[in-house]
């Protein structure tokens, strides 16, 4: 679920011991749950993008795939992917992501099938 | 490389929404195999509406179309023992200790997962049908994060990725250590699975600092220095006053972990990755006894993977890009595909870590002992983007990736696999006669061998992914017999697993010995009288 920082943030100037000065930000800062759902683009790079388009997963942007089909691998899983639980992506999250990939144009970096 | 065909994507879609269209399905309280073995169903009504009044509706799962995402898994169950009856998604401690005193009064089993993504061990699925999955995803906080210590304190459901983020954008100097797996799955999961990764702190038990645990009663327990009034010590010291207990909550259903401690690794500022390429089978033996010094005496800092070829180009191939037939691919077809890509038949990955002049200083004395050994010796720039190159260098800084998942789908569309690591001592005589063994029980069973073998320590793991077709009845029966096999044969010669998938966590565990079992279940009926926490796991009633 996306972090977003909240409540204090202590910076706090240091040395490392590799002789850097660095600043370190977090100490003792509750990194807050998700508020709110996530944007479509965010969740297929930090899940999808990892296998769909690098060789590993299908190439499913820029297909016009179905959104219920969409929402049905996710929550089904498929072959080598796995399930993804409403806990991990919420229904809300679902809806957007599966009118994200089916309206999305393909990527030309993406490689694969 | 392959990935599935738009057709296949096209044929499986329509499959999909016709059985999406038919999910009609009948309630969870029809199917009693579904069901805890010793609770009708009023009861389990009753219990799932005390649940419902804890956690909400929308976080009670009681029905087999919403408990959907919780029964896939990679591993064969042509007998449907590992089928939940539900699952229950709490968002606080608190209502962790609401949802065991439920569990209690109605003998409920729950079974406690992270992410739930324990691919190749059965994923979310429990040890036996009936138990509800506790899923702790929505649990989903990093509570703490020392920059000076490099300690982080995390709830279940934070991912890798999760920390990952965070630490780019808080700029913070230090790398997580990952899974292959990593973008999906948990730090607590894993490292209650006493799971490993590729960095110098790859083995995660061991970086591991203080935990909550939240006992079958409700008790809260902060082990080592956790529960120190005005203490500030719970990540930095593990051991704490008196008996040791982190151990006892890994690999267990002594409690539900909560809140989970851990060490990071110091940004180095130079890195090094190298693979050495050994071109036989039998290499296999040169390779660990040429590591296993390094890792002793630490000049080589992480854990270092032995890759077999098969293993490798499982990652981005398809099996009938190798062969048309159902027989053991030869080893010459295999040697010569990994050559075609740069591959050895047994590829080492390891890095160095430090600055310009320890690298400089160390790196020749472990290449001249791997040239020794009759490896070649590569770097980036003889590599020069080779995609498993690229890969293991990604893991060995701690780095995203999920690109090893494509080995599931070795058979097809379908995919399957199901994991077998063994432990051995880190001597290369350990080697070739367990080759020899699980290539000759895979093969007599109609399966590829495709092995990778790790040097932790003083340790070696072998890592053996039984890779079949989950939509076909026959192969999936013949996985579960040949696992039951390897896992037989290999523990009647002193080698035995590290870890199990729920479908072999008996059998397993019968091989530790019956003292090991006695006093593992005398600790259950003490900390879980009522066996609610994940019965069965790891063999524990
Ligand atoms: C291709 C591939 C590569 C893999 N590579 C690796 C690897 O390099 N290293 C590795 O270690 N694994 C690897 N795995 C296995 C697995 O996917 C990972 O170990 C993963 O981290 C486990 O899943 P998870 O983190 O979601 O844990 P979960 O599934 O959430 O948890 C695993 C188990 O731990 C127990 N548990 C979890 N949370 C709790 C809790 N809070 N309280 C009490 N008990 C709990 C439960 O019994 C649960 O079933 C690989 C799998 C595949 C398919």
């Amino acid at each position: 679920m996306g972090i977003s920082a909240k409540g204090r943030m202590a910076a706090v100037i240091t040395a490392t011991g590799l002789g850097g000065i660095v600043l370190l930000a977090g100490c003792n800062m509750p990194a807050q749950a998700s508020q709110g759902p996530r944007p479509p683009e965010k969740i297929y790079a930090k899940v999808c993008g990892y296998c769909h388009g690098k060789d590993i997963g299908p190439i499913i942007r820029g297909r016009a795939l179905d959104t219920e089909l969409v929402k049905y691998m996710v929550r089904h899983g498929k072959g080598g992917m796995p399930a993804f639980k409403p806990t991990e992506i919420s229904p809300e999250e679902l809806d957007n992501l599966a009118i994200w990939i089916s309206e999305s144009e393909a990527d030309p970096e993406e490689h694969g099938q | 490389m392959s990935g599935f065909s738009r057709r296949e994507v096209m044929r499986v879609g329509a499959v999909g929404s016709a059985m999406v269209a038919g999910a009609a399905v009948a309630s969870p309280l029809n199917g009693p195999r579904m069901l805890p073995e010793e609770l009708d169903k009023d009861s389990f009504a009753a219990a799932v509406k005390e649940l419902r009044a804890i956690v909400g509706d929308d976080w009670v799962f009681a029905d087999p179309e919403s408990t959907v995402s919780y029964r896939k898994t990679f591993i064969p169950d042509t007998k449907g023992n590992h089928i939940p009856s539900g699952a229950v998604a709490p968002a606080s401690v608190e209502e962790v200790q609401a949802i065991l005193k439920v569990a209690n009064k109605y003998k409920l089993p729950m079974w406690p997962i992270s992410t739930g993504k324990n691919m190749g061990y059965g994923c979310a699925t429990p040890a036996s049908s009936g138990q509800m999955v506790l899923d702790l995803k929505r649990m989903n906080r990093i509570l703490d994060f020392d920059a000076e210590l490099g300690t982080i304190l995390v709830e279940p459901g934070v991912t890798y990725q999760d920390i990952h983020d965070y630490i780019e954008e808080n700029d913070l100097p230090y790398w997580i250590d990952v899974p292959t797996v990593g973008p999906i799955v948990s730090m607590v999961g894993n490292t209650l699975e006493r799971g490993v990764g590729y960095t110098p702190y790859g083995d995660h038990f061991f970086m591991q600092c203080g935990m909550e645990v939240c006992l079958a009663d409700g008790t809260l327990l902060k082990t080592g220095m956790g529960s120190i009034d005005k203490g500030n010590t719970w990540q930095a010291f593990k051991w704490g006053y008196g008996p040791y207990l982190d151990g006892i909550f890994t690999q267990s259903n002594f409690g539900v972990v909560t809140k989970l401690g851990m060490w990071l690794m110091p940004k180095p500022p130079v890195y090094k990755p190298f693979v050495v390429r050994y071109p036989n089978m039998e290499d296999v033996a040169k390779a660990t006894d040429t590591i296993r010094p390094f890792r002793m005496n630490n000049l080589i800092p992480n854990g270092v993977l032995i890759m077999g070829a098969l293993y490798q180009l499982a990652m981005f191939e398809q099996r009938a890009n190798l062969s048309d037939t159902d027989g053991p691919i030869p080893d010459a077809i295999i040697k010569a595909e990994a050559e075609k890509n740069g591959l050895g038949m047994w590829n080492v990955y390891f890095a160095l870590y430090g600055t310009e002049e320890t690298i400089a200083a160390t790196e020749p004395i472990i290449r001249g002992a791997f040239e020794a050994s009759g490896g070649e010796v590569l770097t980036d720039e003889e590599m020069n983007g080779n995609p498993w190159f690229e890969h293991h260098k990604t893991l060995m800084r701690g780095g995203m990736t999920l690109e090893e998942i494509g080995l599931v789908r070795w058979w097809g569309a379908e995919g399957g696999a199901v994991a077998f690591a063994p432990v051995a001592p880190a001597k290369g005589s350990e080697t070739n006669g367990q080759t020899e063994l699980a290539k000759r029980i895979m093969e007599s069973y109609g399966f590829d061998y495709a092995p990778a073998y790790a040097v932790g320590g003083r340790e070696l793991h072998h890592i053996i992914f039984l890779m079949f077709d989950h939509g076909s009845e026959d192969s999936s029966q013949r996985a579960e017999k040949c696992m039951e096999e390897m896992i037989t044969e290999f523990g009647a010669r002193g080698w035995a697993a590290y870890r199990s998938s729920v479908s072999t966590m008996d059998l397993v565990a019968q091989q530790y010995g019956e003292a090991n079992r006695e006093v593992n279940a005398r600790l259950k009926d003490a900390l879980d009288p009522n066996h609610i926490i994940a019965p069965g796991k790891q063999g524990i009633a």
